[in-house]
């Protein structure tokens, strides 16, 4: 399919609303916009899941990392060593989703998000 | 023994990147605070150092062979998220921390729901593309 003026907006629109996610809670924008791919540009699963990892590759929090890093509110030793961990088990991961089939994979992923948000919600507000 | 368990962690969260696509600061920041005992802001800026190295090239590379990357849509996003982020980091200050975890919990299980029952999925991009 061709890429439309209309398309590309949608998508930079799509990163500005994971990018503001980001910033705000410390992630990646990922979640938000694996979810606006598959719901509103019609990606399959998979590769909305693959797409989102490329835009994980540049640095793009760095500016909300330097806010927080002078405030002190980075703990260096803790993050240095999650990283080995999280390259190792992200491509273990990667070949345990090539084993589900595109619906079961949407259904895997909604499954667990909403696990995620729930304690999230829950921890926030439950008590 | 706190080393062991922030490598396992981080192992952990890596399958999740993998398998979901993420960047993993989605589970890293509930984690740092409930095994860490860490306050939101140290959490979510660790969250956001984790972030800065490309770790999930390696999975990246998977999904690539596997030609399930639309690298215009990947890029264009990364610019987006770049604008945004800063925006949200403006807002988050205004925003009570426990309020702002609870909006994004909620947002998640509403876009859960939203993709659970999403009907058969519309291919767009015709199978073996890599590129936009």
């Amino acid at each position: 399919m061709a890429d439309s003026p209309l398309r590309l907006a949608a998508i930079i629109l799509a990163g500005i609303v994971g990018g503001v996610a980001a910033g705000m809670f410390g992630v990646g924008g990922g979640i938000l916009l694996i979810a606006f791919l598959v719901l509103v540009l019609g990606f399959e699963q998979h590769r909305a899941q693959g797409t989102s990892l490329v835009a994980l590759v540049p640095p793009t929090g760095l500016l909300g990392f330097l806010e927080y890093s002078r405030s002190g509110y980075v703990s260096w030793r803790v993050g240095l060593l999650l990283m080995p961990g999280i390259f190792f088990g992200a491509v273990a991961g990667s070949w345990l989703a090539q084993t589900l089939k595109p619906r079961r994979m949407r259904q895997v992923f909604a499954v667990l998000l909403f696990l995620i948000g729930a304690w999230q919600a829950f921890s926030a507000w439950g008590r | 023994m706190m080393v062991l368990v922030v490598i396992l962690l981080g192992l952990a969260i890596g399958v999740l990147v993998g398998l979901m696509g993420v960047g993993g600061g989605i589970l890293l920041v509930p984690a740092l605070v409930f095994l860490m005992h860490m306050d939101q802001h140290l959490a979510q800026g660790t969250s956001l150092f984790i972030l800065l190295p490309p770790l999930g090239l390696g999975a990246l590379s998977v999904y690539w062979r596997r030609r399930q990357v639309d690298l215009t849509a990947g890029i264009l996003s990364a610019v987006g998220i770049l604008l945004g982020a800063d925006l949200g980091g403006r807002l988050a200050v205004h925003t009570a921390s426990r309020d702002l975890k609870g909006i994004f919990g909620l947002f998640m299980m509403v876009a859960a729901v939203l993709l659970w029952h999403k009907p058969t999925p519309a291919q767009v991009n015709p199978a073996g593309r890599n590129d936009g």
